[in-house]
């Protein structure tokens, strides 16, 4: 067994131990997740080192599945790429447990709050380990369930629910894309095994999927359902709007779950699964797309934010939408890169928030400015975020591997967007990181140091920059680490040195910066535009281009009236009336059987049988009386007309005639209960029972002799 | 002695496992008081389940067919057996009904106030009724005790039920009449086709001609989706389950259902390929089709039981889509989606029971913000909802997921439909947690309902025990079913035209 085992076990063990540890562990909690946490973070530092020196582990754990040719181990495999995501899990997630020992004191469900963290920390480990897509799949969804627990940590606040709840409904929809992929894949590769599967990728390239009367390449339709699981766990349009509700959640678990690490799970699938995007240029494209439509959207929407942590949330989905951006152009190890660094940068942003919130107590922000000292390393942690995505244009010629020769605009395009994009990047990242110091504080930053742990943030600020500055200057390190776990590896024509390829999107984000920097220094006074259409985008944007409205009356409202209509108009009216019709035609054939057919058919004849016999009877009575034989037969006679008169009075109107009115009476009583199915007695019920046991027994009887 | 004692028992172990329930029965009549019949109830369910167990650890999951086999003459005039044997399949189902016996006792501990010897009594006579359902190897037997279940529902419905009592009790009947009626014209069918013998394995020997299966598929299937239900025979379901007791909710929705798909599996597949084959298109759409009907509907309640009643109808779609399959993936998910169904739903519907009997309210509107007030069973509530919509890790996903995987063979279209459902259960399930668990209470009272006790603990948590051990650890239960599903599948399209499997 390899200690790197251990690096998703621990988080798990201290999940199990706070869940089931009861009442006592109370506000000690913290002492058990930290450490597990802790311990999971040396560890991936050592699987760092482990696999820069070894190349890839595998540690084979248990089989999972074993249903006919379904085979699903839990295996988990460390490469380069997952040995860059460990200590960024690991790592935010020590920084974020042990910032909210001292940020939820105090808290009722403390020890609630750090056993979901650790789960998630698990989950989280689990997905970058996996080698196996169902296990992705179930951490994926852990993962989803663990930012719903958050979500509704504060469960007492309505919003908080309704948050939790659109969080998980959103990403179920995306998550049927995935799933669907998942069982595509298998149905497509026999197996569910990545490294496999991404081996024999290409062997399948030309196969095809009918589906509605369409036939689709079935790599294009696996890419297609990966990204919609990306979609909506990474929050792109049109699924992001789960995100910026999110923030209901306690700010250290927006800063885990909703910007440093979940969120980047899009990408980071998108990444593992390369080999396989490379071989669907559709989907290439549409990806590309949905990355730079999220990135310019979620850039201009937070322009327009006044809550700092919405600000933030669209700022991290305008960022992820860049990552996505960039697998979508093939730039897979600038994705990463931009992951990793944001990750940490998100992260750290985002604690501070938190002790800016408590400071304040308010989620608003307004336009003052603080000029401190605090805002140098802050704003060149901004100028190193906005030049991050450069290294996407930087890292090769990438729109050649979905954009024909025969468009050239395609490639116009993709320079357009992608320096549009690059600028509002370096914008908002300014702006993100300055804002947040420059005012939500009201201008006086003495209120801040309120909270013990303020004493990280300059160190916190530090680290951060000081890995963001590491990570730029190893780029070229990084990308021929990273290379093997992409198979595709960097492109061959790689520019060396200071090129236009490199020079254009810098000057660009610089510019970006320059401006946000300029903004800062000299704020307008009234932030809203004069111009006509200024104002219309102003308010376009400040409401999100109204993705939350649409949502709400497209799909939410119709599905919900959809349903109550069927409750109504097909199961309870057309269903239940049927049946209940069946019970009338039923009653209505029972008062007939007693009205008609029993006077008609049975009552009459023996009735005129007995008439007969009487009127048979008196005429022998009276022949024989005035004939010859005088006694005998008139006794004989008067006997007869007795004993008729008696079958008449007894058998036929006593006897037939009730037991026959009798049965008309129950079979239109059990018609008239079937009809209701309104209680009587339980006498009733019993005969109901009986009589169809009798008929069943009849049947056997009359069927098998 | 002490040999023959073991010996004994290991000889019969079904019969002593079928013997105990009515023991059981007989004992809580002899005694007296309410205190006796609870115990006596308890301790005869749990022996039960001990059987059970026992007969699921010497179920030995190398070999292929019946095991355990006991047969006596019953009737021999018309060649009626009392014959009981287990495979796979009835070994998994035996444990759930036996499982969840002894918690339908629990639940019904306090809430049962009236004539509890008899609610005792006919708990028992259900468990005993459905575990010869589900070990008869008599087609007969299968038939006498499968109308037995019916009798105890019926009583437990109109008994101790909720206000729409009689009305539910009545459609359940009448309904589950209909449903035997027509499984009894199969049954005789398949008696008179395979030369007068009740004995499943000699008719599955003989075979039916073509033209017979026909008929008697479709007169079977409508006795099992009856059963089952299958829409559109599923309008008893909402009113029975919503209307029974706790215990009776429980027993209808984790096993009585399970009769249904359990019958398409032991008769209508072995028996009869040819009309499986030729209904299953029809049988593959009409399960789609619940599950998002069955989804849509819950979205739209307003009363907890019934949401869960509906929900039933979409989980039990998907037992038919794997069935419906004839792929070891499908059926091995769909007897799973029946264990977990079981389990989940069974532990959602002692849940509201125990809300409940606080609060004597079903609806939804009339709760909220209960995690302050009762944390542990909000934590409880949301492990079965999350259960009960297939999130991994649980049970009901590797049923879900392998349904889905043995669909994938014929038709994605569909794949991508059922998924739907799982969206659908996903959204009435948080629905209600939101408004049920989240927020602030909507009543006064609301806020001062007492959190759960031991005994209430009791009943719950083995559930989620269960949940996430066969979720986590599917071997448990796939191991036991593998050889008897393959057997099946082998057996069943070896039979259907070697064309290969239905498309649509």
């Amino acid at each position: 067994m390899s200690p790197f085992l251990l690096i998703p076990v621990l988080p798990l063990l201290a999940a199990l131990v706070l869940a089931l540890g009861g009442r006592r562990l109370g506000e000690r909690s913290h002492r058990i997740g930290i450490p597990a946490v802790a311990g999971s973070f040396g560890l991936s530092i050592a699987a760092l080192a482990e696999v820069a020196g070894n190349g890839p582990v595998s540690i084979p754990l248990y089989r999972l599945l074993e249903v006919g040719g379904l085979l699903v181990d839990v295996d988990l495999y460390i490469d380069q790429l997952t040995v860059l995501l460990l200590p960024l899990v690991t790592g935010v997630s020590f920084v974020v447990h042990v910032y909210s020992s001292r940020y939820m004191t105090g808290d009722p469900r403390y020890r609630r709050f750090f056993a979901v963290m650790a789960l998630f920390t698990f989950a989280m480990a689990m997905l970058v380990m996996s080698n196996n897509l169902l296990v992705t799949y179930m951490c994926w969804e852990i993962m989803g369930i663990c930012s719903y627990l958050l979500i509704s940590h504060w469960a007492e606040r309505p919003a908080a629910g309704r948050a939790a709840t659109k969080a998980f409904l959103v990403n179920a929809v995306a998550d049927v894309g995935l799933g669907f992929g998942v069982v595509l894949t298998f149905a497509t590769y026999g197996t569910l095994d990545i490294q496999e599967i991404l081996a024999r990728a290409s062997s399948m390239d030309g196969q095809t999927l009918a589906l509605l009367g369409f036939e689709i390449e079935r790599n294009t339709v696996i890419a297609l359902c990966l990204l919609s699981g990306a979609i909506g766990k990474s929050a792109q349009v049109p699924m992001h709007v789960w995100l910026p509700f999110a923030m209901e959640a306690p700010t250290p678990v927006s800063a885990l779950i909703h910007a440093a690490t979940m969120v980047n799970a899009g990408p980071f699938l998108l990444v593992r699964m390369s080999p396989l995007l490379l071989l669907a240029p559709p989907a290439m494209v549409v990806i590309a797309v949905v990355g730079a439509v999220t990135a310019l959207y979620g850039a201009l929407v937070s322009l327009t934010q006044s809550d700092i942590k919405k600000l933030l949330a669209y700022s991290t989905i305008s960022q992820i939408g860049f990552m996505v951006f960039a697998c979508g152009v093939g730039a897979f190890a600038a994705a990463v890169f931009h992951l990793l660094a944001h990750g940490f940068l998100k992260g750290f942003l985002f604690l501070s928030t938190g002790d800016a919130l408590v400071a304040t107590g308010s989620h608003a922000h307004g336009s003052g400015s603080v000029r401190g000292e605090r805002l140098r390393p802050l704003a060149v942690g901004a100028l190193l975020l906005a030049c991050v995505p450069p290294f996407v244009f930087f890292s090769g010629p990438y729109e050649r591997i979905w954009s024909t020769p025969q468009i050239p605009s395609a490639g116009i395009a993709f320079w357009a967007i992608g320096l549009a994009t690059v600028f509002l990047t370096a914008l908002y990242a300014f702006r993100g990181v300055v804002s947040l110091f420059g005012s939500s504080v009201g201008g006086s930053l003495s209120v801040r140091p309120r909270l013990p742990s303020v004493a990280h943030v300059p160190g916190l600020a530090v680290a951060a920059v000081l890995l963001t500055a590491l990570l730029a200057g190893v780029w070229s390190l990084f990308s021929e680490f990273l290379g093997p776990a992409l198979a595709s590896g960097p492109p061959a024509d790689v520019p060396s040195g200071l090129t236009l390829r490199l020079a254009a999107p810098l000057a660009v984000a610089v510019a970006g910066w320059g401006f946000a920097y300029y903004r800062h220094l000299n704020p307008v006074s009234v932030p809203l535009p004069r111009r006509e259409w200024a104002k219309t985008a102003y308010v376009l944007l400040l409401n999100k281009l109204y993705f939350d409205e649409i949502h709400q009356s497209v799909a939410v409202q119709p599905t919900l009236r959809f349903s109550r209509w069927l409750l109504h108009e097909l199961d309870l009216r057309l269903i239940d009336r049927t049946v209940h019709g069946i019970a009338t035609l039923v009653r209505y054939c029972a008062g007939w059987l007693a009205r008609t057919a029993e006077t008609v058919l049975i009552e009459r004849p023996v009735h005129a049988v007995a008439t007969l016999a009487r009127l048979w009877a008196g005429w022998l009575e009276r022949t024989a009386e005035t004939g010859l034989i005088e006694r005998a037969p008139h006794v004989a006679a008067s006997g007869f007309v007795r004993t008729s008169g008696w079958l008449w009075r007894i058998i036929d109107r006593r006897g037939t005639d009730e037991a026959l009115q009798r049965v008309g009476r129950l079979a239109d009583d059990t018609g008239e209960t079937l009809q209701r199915i309104g209680p009587r007695t339980l006498r009733h019920h019993l005969v109901i029972i009986v009589c169809w046991l009798a008929l069943g027994i009849g049947l056997t009887y009359w069927l098998i002799i | 002695m002490e040999i023959q004692v073991t010996s004994l028992l290991s000889d019969h172990l079904i019969s002593s496992l079928i013997a105990v329930p009515f023991l059981g029965i007989a004992a809580i009549l002899l005694g007296r008081g309410q205190a006796w019949a609870r115990w006596s109830a308890l301790a005869t369910s749990l022996v039960t389940l001990g059987f059970a167990i026992a007969l699921w650890s010497g179920f030995d999951s190398t070999v292929s067919g019946m095991q355990f086999v006991e047969r006596a003459d019953w009737m021999p005039t018309f060649n009626i057996q009392y014959a009981v044997g287990v495979d796979g399949i009835s070994v998994v189902l035996v444990l759930l009904t036996t499982l969840l016996a002894p918690l339908c006792v629990l639940a019904s501990w306090t809430s049962i106030e009236s004539k509890v010897k008899a609610f005792m009594s006919l708990v028992l006579l259900v468990e005993g009724a459905m575990i010869v359902v589900f070990t008869a190897m008599d087609l007969f037997l299968f038939f006498m005790l499968w109308e037995v279940t019916m009798i105890p529902m019926y009583f437990m419905i109109i008994l101790w039920g909720g206000p729409e009592r009689i009305r539910a009790g009545i459609k359940f009947v009448i309904y589950s009449l209909t449903g035997s009626l027509l499984l009894l014209v199969g049954i005789l069918g398949l008696y008179l086709q395979a030369g007068q013998t009740f004995d499943l394995q000699e008719i599955i020997a003989t075979g039916v001609s073509s033209d017979a299966q026909t008929w008697i598929f479709a007169a079977l299937f409508l006795g099992f989706a009856i059963k089952l239900p299958m829409i559109p025979f599923h309008s008893w379901l909402p009113d029975a389950h919503s209307e029974a007791p706790t215990a009776g909710s429980v027993i209808l929705a984790g096993v009585l259902l399970k009769m249904g798909g359990y019958g398409f599996l032991r008769i209508c597949l072995p028996a009869l390929p040819e009309g499986s084959d030729t209904f299953a298109p029809v049988i593959l759409w009409l399960s789609v089709a619940g599950i998002l009907y069955g989804g849509c509907l819950a979205l739209a309640q307003a009363d907890l039981k019934k949401l869960v009643a509906y929900s039933s109808i979409s989980h039990m779609g998907f037992v038919t889509l794997g069935i419906f399959a004839f792929n070891a993936e499908g059926i091995q998910g769909a007897v799973m989606q029946m264990f977990a169904h079981g389990v989940s739903t069974g532990a959602m519907f002692l849940a509201i029971g125990l809300l409940y009997d606080r609060t004597h309210s079903r609806m939804i509107s009339d709760y909220g913000g209960l995690h302050k007030s009762m944390p542990r069973f909000v934590v409880l509530l949301s492990v079965f909802s999350i259960a009960s919509f297939g999130l991994p890790g649980t049970a009901n996903f590797v049923g879900e997921f392998l349904v889905l995987v043995g669909t994938s063979d014929t038709s994605m279209l569909k794949v991508l439909l059922a998924m739907g459902g799982i969206v659908l259960a996903a959204a009435y399930m948080l629905w209600m947690l939101q408004r049920v668990a989240l927020g602030s209470p909507s009543t006064p009272a609301g806020g001062m309902l007492p959190d759960l006790g031991a005994r209430e603990i009791l009943t719950l948590a083995p559930l989620a025990i269960i949940v996430f051990t066969v979720g986590l650890y599917p071997a448990v239960l796939t191991e036991t079913l593998e050889l008897t599903v393959n057997g099946l599948v082998e057996q069943t399209m070896a039979m259907i035209d070697p064309v290969g499997p239905p498309t649509d």
